[in-house]
């Protein structure tokens, strides 16, 4: 399986943004220190010459917004829903599968933002909905606000595999999705059931508890209950991988998507290569982000071929990402 | 049988495919746009000076069916412009669909609008090529002819920027080297200034924005040569120029314009504005590239080093044709490599020795002359045609320059090569 890169921002109002300018894009061999065009990955735009039009700077990048709280809902004691007015620019361009923004309380400094994903958007009223689950400092930081919270965005790679997504129509398409994952999950089943595919999910509540099946059933999505992962090791019980596989094979599955954590994902995965006849299989981008712009480091990981990717904006086959920890 | 997959769909990559297919391979050609030909589709150029002599080589050596379409196509034929004789201009609007037709009929496989952008290699065998949509294409034998022209970095870092050309960069993807994927590194070609690249030489406008006593006298002719205004002539054009055929004064001091169904227009670019101010081009506008009034193409970025019978060094089963294959310029060049790629790709899957055309023959002579001047850094400030330049006048120097049919093909049969690319090899 070669690897191929493309960037979730390339070709965006936010490209060519700091990496052409350090000679780090992540697709252009011109804008990698190289002499020649080498253009594996295509998304229909030169950057390279958009970096000379733009007199070889980076265009003006994503800033934070003080937007207001609309609404507050507690689902446990864990996780709680945030309404957020935005502008309607942004609200609509966070209309899509993947879509996540950073969030922070205006009292605290900029390394204190932390993503989430954009569960579902109101473009007409220009607001967002995020669900966010108390895990560590930063999320701690936001509990108790009500009024106002600082917004960036929008960002787009909350998603591996949104090229599946995108292209499948007319369909049958699984979608699995555990505690907080619920919330990325959301937006593919809108986006498939659009496009006119049959949408099954399987749920389970994690740590969170169910917090989607009233806008999956107004999707029209067909809603099973089944643990995900269990026991010390996290792994998805049998039961469930039989459940699948006869889904898959029965229902003539072609796109699989896994929303929740790296093992969920690594469990998918590795049931899916087991497979004879693979369905597409994409997942929520569950790696550590920190400034979303492919800078900090704190969001790569090592391919099986060693080299190392920054998953904050680099889109590639889910697969690649978990073949390395598989053991196969 | 032997699986051959041609990767470009031009001029080269569907010679090759006619040959390895009379050969008895299984065809594939692969075309990143939704039209064959590339470039093709706004040349026209045929038989001019020693491409006559080119083209009944060809035809003599048992591939005559592109040439034969470009002669039945002709909108014009035995036409003199500066420095060129007895040129055709097939009709650039209707040569591509009969190309398509003909290939189709041949039981060769066309999958267009499919870039390919990698390769599978194993001990410098190359075993399948990835698609941009994911998908691995296998074959035993690979004909590389992506050409040498963009994409897009490529022709503004080196020339004037994108001037939205046929091969629509942005729409289809650009264009990838496969033998820089395999792990063989590009030669490239030079101006005389030592600047990477050259750019393309014609732009073409579009009929129905020319004065219709120009256009009559135009189609009544076949070509017109309109005098630049004295203040507008510009000689430091011609050296960023391919064409070295046409990189002559004339071309510089006067507009040359030829109907191939667009009126194609002798120069890589011209000013919009200053075109408007000639008698009849009041309101031209271009057709190809479409902003032909800022610059051209770019090209010779990505030779692969070659062998005299196209197979590409350092890769087993990969060959070469058309300008991936040296600074060659024009259509009966592309298709004069590519007709012996695509016969020497059945061979080399077949164990057999591979054919290399001897000097006597012109396609002989240029295919190892270029070849040898594409190892001097200075052959690689020059570009290599039958139609003009250095090339032509070594033709005329050895005698190869002729245009009697009856001697080319005695010359053919005299060394055993008459009908070669007919013989079915598998």
């Amino acid at each position: 399986m070669l690897k191929i890169l493309d960037c979730i921002d390339a070709g965006s109002e936010y490209c060519p943004c700091h990496l052409a300018e350090t000679g780090e894009c992540i697709m252009c061999s011109q804008l990698q220190g190289k002499t020649f065009c080498d253009c594996r990955s295509w998304k229909g735009v030169c950057i390279y010459q958009e970096f000379t039009n733009n007199r070889y700077q980076k265009r003006e990048q994503r800033q934070s917004k003080l937007c207001h709280i609309l609404h507050r809902e507690e689902v446990s004691e864990e996780l709680f829903i945030l309404r957020i007015k935005t502008h309607k620019d942004m609200a609509r361009e966070l209309n899509v599968p993947g879509a996540y923004v950073f969030l922070r309380s205006s009292e605290n400094a900029d390394y204190y933002d932390t993503p989430m994903s954009v569960m579902k958007v109101d473009e007409h009223e220009g607001t967002i909905t995020t669900a966010l689950q108390i895990r560590g400092i930063k999320t701690k930081a936001l509990k108790n606000l009500n009024e106002q919270i600082e917004v960036r965005g929008p960002y787009w790679n909350g998603i591996m595999g949104l090229k599946y997504i995108k292209g499948l129509r007319g369909s049958k398409v699984l979608l699995v999705a555990r505690g907080v994952g619920q919330a990325s999950a959301l937006p593919v089943a809108k986006k498939l059931v659009i496009s006119g595919n049959k949408v099954t999910v399987i749920l389970d509540k994690g740590s969170s508890g169910i917090f989607t099946e009233t806008y999956f059933n107004e999707l029209g999505c067909n809603i099973v209950h089944k643990p995900l992962l269990e026991g010390k090791g996290f792994k998805i019980p049998q039961e469930t991988l039989e459940y699948m596989k006869m889904r898959i094979q029965e229902d003539e599955i072609k796109l699989v998507f896994s929303g929740g954590s790296e093992r969920l994902h690594e469990g998918i995965a590795e049931f899916l290569l087991s497979l004879q006849e693979k369905p597409y299989f994409t997942c929520s981008n569950d790696a550590k982000f920190c400034c979303g712009e492919g800078i900090c480091g704190s969001c790569h990981i090592r391919l099986k071929d060693g080299s190392r990717i920054k998953t904050c904006k680099t889109q590639l086959n889910p697969f690649l990402l978990y073949e390395g920890r598989i053991n196969l | 049988m032997s699986k051959v997959v041609i990767i470009g769909g031009g001029w080269a990559g569907c010679a090759a495919a006619i040959t390895a297919k009379k050969a008895g391979a299984d065809v594939t050609v692969l075309e990143k746009t939704d039209l064959l030909l590339g470039l093709g589709n706004v040349g026209g150029i045929m038989r001019n000076n020693g491409r006559y002599t080119a083209a009944e080589e060809i035809r003599a050596l048992g591939a005559p069916e592109l040439i034969d379409i470009t002669d039945r196509l002709a909108r014009h034929t035995n036409i003199d412009f500066p420095g060129h004789k007895h040129a055709s201009l097939y009709d650039v609007n209707l040569v591509e669909p009969m190309v398509r037709r003909v290939l189709s009929a041949m039981g060769i496989e066309l999958l267009l609008e499919t870039r390919v952008i990698d390769v599978k290699i194993k001990s410098n065998t190359i075993e399948s090529v990835l698609t941009a949509s994911e998908e691995w294409i296998h074959g035993d034998v690979f004909i590389e002819t992506t050409g040498s022209t963009g994409p897009m970095g490529n022709c503004l870092k080196y020339g004037n920027g994108c001037s939205m050309c046929i091969l629509r960069c942005p729409t289809y993807g650009p264009r990838v080297s496969i033998s820089q994927r395999a792990g063989v590194e590009d030669i490239l070609g030079q101006r005389t200034d030592g600047e990477y690249g050259a750019m393309s030489g014609s732009c073409k406008l579009s009929k129905g924005s020319l004065s219709p006593e120009l256009v009559m006298q135009l189609e009544k002719e076949g070509m017109m040569v309109l005098p630049v205004p004295t203040e507008d002539v510009n000689m430091d054009k011609l050296n960023i120029k391919v064409c070295q055929q046409y990189a002559l004064k004339e071309f510089a001091e006067n507009l040359v314009l030829l109907d191939t169904g667009y009126v194609k227009l002798m120069t890589s670019y011209y000013p919009l504005d200053k075109l408007r101010k000639i008698k009849g081009l009041e309101n031209a506008r271009y057709d190809d590239p479409y902003s032909g009034g800022r610059g051209n193409s770019v090209r010779y970025l990505s030779m692969a080093p070659r062998n005299n019978s196209m197979k590409v060094d350092g890769v087993s089963n990969l060959l070469c044709a058309g300008e991936k294959s040296g600074l060659f310029v024009g259509h009966t060049e592309a298709i004069a490599t590519g007709s012996l790629a695509g016969h020497n790709s059945v061979r080399l899957s077949l164990g057999m020795p591979l054919l290399k055309l001897p000097r006597v023959l012109a396609l002989g002579h240029l295919i190892s002359y270029a070849n040898e001047m594409l190892k001097e850094p200075e052959g690689r400030k020059n570009r290599y045609t039958f139609a003009g330049g250095k090339y032509f006048e070594q033709m005329k120097e050895t005698g190869l320059y002729t245009l009697d049919i009856e001697s080319i093909e005695r010359r053919i049969r005299e060394i055993g090569l008459k009908d070669i690319y007919t013989y079915k090899l598998v």
